[in-house]
């Protein structure tokens, strides 16, 4: 549970299991608040705001991949599918069912979508971790990279994108995702329901993670026979595993939708489940806020490196010292996915527990400072 | 039955470059217990290091051969620089780490080479179909097929009468004993990544002369997972009959079940397939049957 500031007594269990327990968290978290949800948008212009969409994305997206990785221990390589199947879920009821007027006019249609989005890719993903019954460690690697071609490649490619003639791609009409009254139609607007999310999503994990059912996934990680030598049921527990993260990936797709307005399977490929991987590993595995640091980390590091080269290229007297400068920014996406490929490598050679764990060590290190010993 | 045996003969033709990349994989695997996520990759790079070499002017076999020891260096180097210090680490961390691999290695062959497809010009097999009986087969199917055999052929002679390869199969059987015999088990891995990118290399390069090359071919390369897992992760005739079988099931299902579909098929059978052989025989035909609880 951490350190505890001297003087701080708890004297109630309900003080033992709050969440902010001393005064100063307190502050921090509503200063975080704060921060979030006034501060940030007013402030950082529409550009910043547009590169946290992602960022809140990336969030959402990794977030079943760090449970069924970091907490259960069963490795997945096809994430993307299970947000695809959230995102077609969602735009499917959104664009093909005939809702009731008054639903309509409630706004409640995309709420029910995101939450049946949520339950869809949940089962979905409970059907491609069954093998996990059966198999592990590189055995399930392999299902879950089947469950990606299957799934996008295949099923939403051939059928699924061909529901209602509309060619590969759904498009939403704007206006139709609203949430009662409120219409979501700008950045700004992504950005307060990534946020809403985003918490939403951190708080029922966390809260996962402290449970039964938490402690339950982390014995099976750690120790399959002796979880299931003190009558832990495995099978369950890996299969509400997979339910869980895969709704986690449901949601993400039905985010995914407010913020382009359509969907394509092209956004789904192998590389985005390699990708969140990546963003785990790098964050940290095993820990939420390394969920939190890896989705920052990968989003803000290649979009920081793009303004360098911008800012770079500007100036003539660089240019003449480096005259590869403009080809590098034409080429972007492609230094991205190398360097993005060399720090997951990077990472796993030199850093292995990921930047949680240097946030663990500094919080350790201001707890007892000046006096370490 | 003609388009059964022109599906059969294409699928085996295509199933031996498949066989020839797999059984890189399954040699690192064997050797040195990593299980390799970046073998698509590898086959791009192999393809589009021979592809330059080409078109400087030189002639294909000796392109073919500068491959090969590309391939040889570039395998010492990347296991070198990234799976040494990863020795004792977790599984999960290693196959993370080729995944990295797999990444940097794509993005370096976009930003050197450009995604768009090339081809070999001037091509090097002629167009003109060659025709068995009744089942025409295009000669660039059959050189690969050949060159891939010859290269099976030269790999498993390799492990069977060379020292080096003794060695190897020693370190796959089992390392501590290889180790106090005195096998250098450094080597060995080297050696195991290096064949691994001269495997791959030969057959990015077969596969680029089939349909042109592009970032495209690298899915293919990942096509040798489900041809392991069919024939067992540490069996090198395994590697050789999964491969072929892949490539036969994957243009049967193309010829016969794509016809009801609206396509896509070709790609994804061979995975579905790989499901279904880990639901029943997760240790493939003849891999070592490790029992473990789940």
């Amino acid at each position: 549970m951490g350190f505890r500031p001297c003087g701080v007594y708890h004297q109630q269990y309900h003080q033992d299991h709050a969440w902010w327990q001393t005064r100063f968290v307190w502050g921090k978290m509503i200063f975080l608040f704060i921060v979030i949800f006034y501060l940030f948008p007013q402030f950082a212009g529409l550009y910043m705001v547009s590169v946290f969409n992602i960022v809140g994305y990336t969030i959402l997206a990794a977030m079943g991949v760090q449970l069924l990785i970091g907490y259960c221990g069963q490795v997945t390589l096809g994430h993307a599918a299970f947000i695809a199947v959230g995102a077609y879920t969602s735009s499917i009821l959104m664009l093909q069912v005939k809702w009731p007027a008054f639903l309509v006019e409630a706004g409640l249609v995309y709420p029910i979508s995101l939450i049946a989005a949520a339950i869809v890719a949940g089962l979905w993903s409970v059907l491609f971790g069954l093998p996990s019954a059966k198999v592990k460690g590189f055995y399930l690697i392999m299902t879950t990279m089947a469950a990606q071609f299957i799934t996008v490649d295949f099923i939403i490619t051939q059928y699924v994108s061909q529901v209602g003639g509309r060619g590969s791609y759904f498009s939403i009409p704007p206006g139709t995702i609203k949430i009662g009254p409120w219409v979501i139609d700008n950045d700004m607007k992504y950005y307060y329901l990534a946020a809403i999310l985003v918490i939403l999503c951190t708080f029922i994990m966390a809260n996962l993670i402290r449970s039964k059912i938490g402690r339950a996934w982390i014995a099976i990680r750690d120790n399959d026979i002796a979880a299931e030598a003190l009558g832990v049921n495995i099978v369950a527990y890996k299969l509400l595993a997979f339910f869980v993260a895969g709704a986690f990936g449901g949601i993400a797709g039905a985010y995914w939708i407010t913020n382009l307005f359509f969907v394509s399977p092209e956004h789904f490929l192998f590389p985005w489940s390699l990708w969140l991987v990546g963003v785990i590993l790098i964050g940290g595995v095993g820990s939420i806020y390394g969920t939190i640091f890896g989705a920052l980390f990968m989003t803000l590091i290649p979009e920081g490196l793009k303004a360098l080269i911008f800012i770079l290229t500007q100036s003539s007297f660089i240019l003449d010292l480096m005259p590869f400068l403009p080809l590098l920014l034409e080429k972007f996406l492609y230094v991205k996915e190398a360097a993005f490929g060399l720090a997951i490598a990077l990472f796993l050679i030199f850093e292995p527990n990921g930047f949680s764990y240097r946030w663990w060590q500094m919080k350790n290190y201001f707890n007892l400072w000046p006096f370490s010993y | 039955m003609d388009l059964f045996l022109q599906l059969l003969i294409t699928g085996i033709l295509v199933g031996s470059i498949y066989a020839l990349v797999a059984l890189g994989w399954t040699l690192i695997y064997k050797c040195s217990g990593v299980l390799n996520l970046a073998m698509g990759e590898l086959t791009l790079i192999g393809a589009y290091v021979c592809l330059s070499f080409y078109q400087w002017g030189i002639p294909f076999i000796l392109a073919l051969a500068f491959t090969l020891v590309v391939g040889f260096a570039l395998g010492l180097l990347t296991e070198h620089l990234f799976l040494r210090p990863m020795v004792g680490e977790p599984v999960l961390s290693v196959i993370m780490v080729t995944v990295g691999l797999s990444f940097f290695f794509k993005g370096v062959v976009e930003l050197i080479w450009g995604t768009d497809t090339v081809v070999f010009t001037p091509t090097i097999f002629p167009i003109e179909p060659i025709f068995i009986g009744k089942v025409v087969v295009g000669q660039v199917y059959l050189w690969a097929f050949i060159a891939s055999i010859i290269l099976l052929i030269a790999f498993v002679s390799f492990f069977k009468y060379t020292k080096w390869g003794l060695s190897m199969q020693a370190t796959a059987d089992d390392e501590m004993a290889a180790l106090s015999l005195g096998v250098n088990a450094k080597i060995v891995y080297a050696l195991a990544w290096a064949i691994a990118f001269m495997a791959a290399g030969v057959g990015g390069t077969l596969l680029g002369n089939i349909n042109g090359l592009n970032i495209s071919v690298g899915y293919l390369g990942l096509l040798v997972l489900p041809a392991v897992v069919l024939g067992g992760l540490n069996s090198v005739p395994g590697a050789i009959v999964g491969g072929l079988v892949i490539g036969v099931l994957q243009n049967l299902a193309d010829g016969y079940i794509s016809p009801f579909t609206p396509g896509g098929v070709k790609d994804v059978f061979p995975f579905a397939v790989m499901v279904i052989i880990l639901l029943f025989k997760p240790y493939g035909l003849w891999g070592w049957v490790r029992i473990e609880r789940v």
